[in-house]
């Protein structure tokens, strides 16, 4: 009985009810547990009735009744074969308990399909190495820090810990050149782990760095890769430090051009360089505007609109008057250049329209060329074919006859030489054929053979990897086979279920003899009784014909009476002895059991509840009444 | 481990005889787990007479390529085996690969003096470990707004493992009844997910 109820209490458990591991056998299950453990399996039987209870017993005493009330229901619908009642949760008695939550752990899903499907990807066995190594961590004993190894230290105490630091470090590249190639080169440049003087910055700093060269490495490679994005994001890139100069120089080249609208249409230029140099080119009509526009410093005064421009040419002006006549020269010499510099760029433009020009026609005039000579040839061979009929002309009918003789036997031979060529063409067409069909065949057959290879293959590699994976289940299992708890060990209880199911067979061999016994012996008494009965009868006619003369006789006949009597009732006596034996013993198994059912306790906890109930129906009638 | 470009060219020009000599190459290695182990003669190191003639830049990135090359197999815990086999396929020949494992090995896991052992988990910061735990209780009687409090309440002393650095070594506080049992709730909330998660 403990190993069965230690097996169901283990199958409540994995139902997910918390019993309390000192609960070894169903008679210590209270109230509350009995409860728990019917709503949970419910629960897990079919969650759509289950989903409604809860699993704590509410403290009053009605909604404890109603909650064991729909236990009872659901317990009903799903098949149990006897009555059930809130008594059955609330004052539970060990047999009817026991049958009830063999019931349900019988209706429990198997989970032997929950652990088949394990999910062998990445995460779990990430987290799988997690849990091991929680496992290895909460089995080492907390040892005092000053008797610890540093490898405890690790660990367990965090107290020799230096915080991170870490700082810049100069590095030298293999491929650097020139000037900075002998900055790095000369003693200047200390080796990289020793510009750090401080140890542990030392490591901090060279894996920083490392980390650092890392990400920019990745993000360089991979603009588009997939697994980019399922990575963790490591630290911030770096920005190219040419994209903020860059988007500031896009930004002012928009600005100008949206402030200097009003002199025509500026032609779009593509930078920021561009568009200062054909101010530079145009804007030297006077003012000491053209004086600015090399410096992009100075670009803040030009961001103003035109119509503040006076005001503009005011303040520069009036700060640059002194520099004025110092540059004055410089700039006339600068404009004169830009200017010839202008004049040779139109030059050079114009002189290429021309080269381009020039160079059509020539190809026109090539082609109109090749097609006249093309002409030519066509006119000469016309030429030719009408000289020759010329020269024949003369000797018009003898000729004419010699042509037609010609003509006939080239006909002829035409003719004769097809003959010769059917006579060839026919045999070597009928091997043609012939040799394009083997070929068919063959390539048939070849491909078919490739196609059952390519299938082996296949199936070869479709086998080698159901091989690889199941050996892994395989490991996985074993790994998780040795991981488990050691409480509830099959091959134990196989082999006893094996040894009880011996014992029952030899008990009911025992059995049938025993009953063969008694039928036996209920024969004999049957036939014992019978045999008495007419020896009786016999003889009592016998001596009751010789008692009515004889008196000695009739004493004896008196005698036989009565010793037939008393055996009858010793008989009688024995009979019921045995009777009441039986009787006894089934009175005291039935005490057993009633006794087992805690009838008294239950009895006095159902007055207590009911009490209890009593005063909290006062209680409510009492508020409804003030309320 | 993942490498970045830097070291693993570094690692190969020290893979390749004939920019590295095998006289020199156990020299520098040996600079190299020495300027981490060491403060002040790794400067030395590397004016030895037989480097002098590689070409310094050569010498100083490959030097700084193997010492984050150490760090970094050192931080993922990477054993001799395994290193031997990541420095085959960075193509060092025999003789290299068996120095480097020995001279790895001695300063990982043989020396335990040596601080490089466990760097990188001596580099961290982390929340204080608690080793133990005193509590007194308190009965209110009346304060100055209030003149019948009668209300008890603990004062928690949390020892916390300290060294010469840190400058406390208690956390005290105080807290009531619902609050203490709130906290303990939690401690074994905690206690039971650990569990769980070692039973995945």
């Amino acid at each position: 009985m403990e190993e069965a109820d230690r097996i169901l209490i283990h199958s409540l458990r994995q139902a997910g009810t918390a019993i309390p591991p000192d609960v070894q056998t169903l008679k210590a299950f209270t109230t509350e547990l009995v409860v728990e453990a019917v709503v949970r399996c419910l629960h897990v039987i079919s969650p759509a009735v289950g989903s409604g209870l809860s699993p704590l017993l509410p403290p009053a005493m009605s909604a404890r009744f109603r909650l064991a009330m729909s236990l009872a229901q659901a317990c009903m619908d799903l098949g149990y074969p006897m009555e059930l009642g809130y008594q059955n949760f609330l004052y539970p008695s060990e047999p009817d308990l026991r049958d009830l939550l063999l019931f349900l752990a019988e209706r429990l899903p198997t989970d032997a399909t929950e652990d088949a499907d394990q999910p062998a990807g990445d995460s779990a066995i990430l987290l799988r190495a997690i849990g091991n190594q929680i496992r290895d961590q909460l089995a080492l004993p907390w040892v005092p820090p000053l008797l610890r190894t540093p490898k405890l230290q690790r660990l367990q105490g965090s107290a020799l810990q230096q915080p991170f630091h870490s700082s810049r470090l100069v590095l030298p590249e293999l491929s650097s050149r020139g000037e900075q190639r002998e900055f790095q080169a000369s003693s200047l440049l200390l080796p990289a782990p020793t510009q750090v003087p401080w140890l542990v910055g030392r490591a901090a700093s060279l894996l920083e760095h490392h980390a650092i060269q890392l990400c920019q490495h990745v993000s360089r490679d991979r603009p588009g890769d997939e697994d980019w994005t399922h990575r963790t994001p490591r630290l911030p890139l770096q920005d190219d430090p040419q994209a903020p100069r860059q988007r500031l120089h896009k930004q002012l080249a928009e600005h100008l051009r949206q402030s200097w609208g009003p002199p025509g249409v500026l032609p779009k230029f593509r930078d920021l360089g561009e568009l200062l140099q054909a101010w530079g080119a145009g804007a030297r009509t006077g003012t000491l505007k053209g004086s600015r526009f090399t410096h992009s410093e100075k670009f803040t005064f030009y961001l103003e609109p035109q119509a503040q421009a006076a005001q503009l040419a005011d303040v520069p002006a009036t700060s640059h008057r002194p520099e004025q006549d110092t540059r004055a020269p410089q700039e006339q010499e600068l404009e004169s250049l830009q200017e010839q510099l202008a004049g040779m760029n139109r030059n050079i433009e114009e002189v290429e329209a021309d080269m381009k020009t020039l160079g059509i026609n020539l190809v026109q005039v090539e082609s109109e060329c090749r097609q006249s000579d093309l002409s030519i040839m066509e006119q000469e061979q016309a030429l030719r074919l009408k000289s020759q009929a010329v020269e024949l002309l003369p000797d018009g009918a003898a000729n004419l006859a010699k042509l037609q003789l010609v003509v006939e036997s080239s006909a002829q031979r035409v003719i004769h030489l097809a003959g010769q060529w059917e006579k060839h063409r026919v045999p070597l067409l009928a091997e043609y054929r012939h040799l394009r069909k083997l070929q068919d065949c063959r390539e048939l057959e070849s491909s078919r053979r490739l196609a059952e290879i390519q299938e082996l293959h296949h199936s070869v590699r479709a086998a080698v990897e159901e091989a690889r994976r199941k050996e892994e289940v395989y490991k996985q299992l074993v790994s998780e086979l040795e991981t488990l708890p050691r409480d509830v060990s099959r091959l134990a209880y196989t082999q006893r279920i094996l040894e009880i199911v011996g014992n029952i067979r030899k008990q009911k061999e025992e059995i049938t003899k025993i009953l063969s016994d008694t039928k036996e012996l209920q024969k004999e008494i049957n036939s014992l009784s019978g045999k008495l009965d007419r020896t009786f009868a016999v003889t009592d006619e016998l001596v009751f014909k010789d008692a009515k003369k004889d008196d000695a006789v009739r004493k004896a006949y008196k005698y036989l009476a009565a010793l037939h009597e008393n055996c009858s009732q010793l008989i009688q006596t024995i009979e019921d002895t045995g009777t009441i034996m039986r009787e006894v013993r089934d009175l005291e198994e039935q005490i057993e059991t009633e006794m087992g059912k805690k009838t008294l306790s239950n009895l006095e906890k159902i007055c207590e509840d009911y009490r209890a109930l009593r005063q909290e129906n006062a209680g409510l009638l009492g508020r409804l009444r003030e309320a | 481990m993942e490498l970045s470009e830097y070291v693993q060219r570094g690692l190969q020009t020290l893979a390749d005889p004939g920019a590295f000599p095998s006289g020199a190459f156990p020299l520098l290695l040996r600079a190299a787990f020495r300027s981490l182990l060491d403060a002040p003669a790794a400067q030395a190191a590397l004016d030895h007479p037989d480097l002098k003639h590689i070409d310094p830049v050569v010498l100083k990135h490959c030097h700084a390529a193997v010492a984050t090359y150490i760090l970094e197999a050192g931080k993922h815990g990477v054993d001799a085996a395994a290193l031997s086999s990541h420095l085959e396929d960075c193509k060092f020949d025999q003789e290299r690969i068996e120095l480097f494992c020995t001279e790895y090995q001695v300063t990982y896991f043989k020396n335990l003096n040596e601080q490089l052992l466990l760097f990188s988990a001596l580099i961290g910061r982390s929340l204080p470990h608690i080793t133990d735990v005193s509590w007194r209780l308190e009965y209110q009687i009346k304060t100055n707004q209030l003149h019948k409090m009668y209300r008890p309440s603990y004062l928690l002393t949390l020892n916390v493992e300290s060294n010469d650095s840190q400058p406390y070594s208690e956390i005290s506080f105080s807290c009531s009844m619902e609050q203490l049992q709130d906290l303990v709730g939690k401690l074994k909330d905690a206690s039971k997910s650990l569990e769980r998660a070692t039973q995945l």
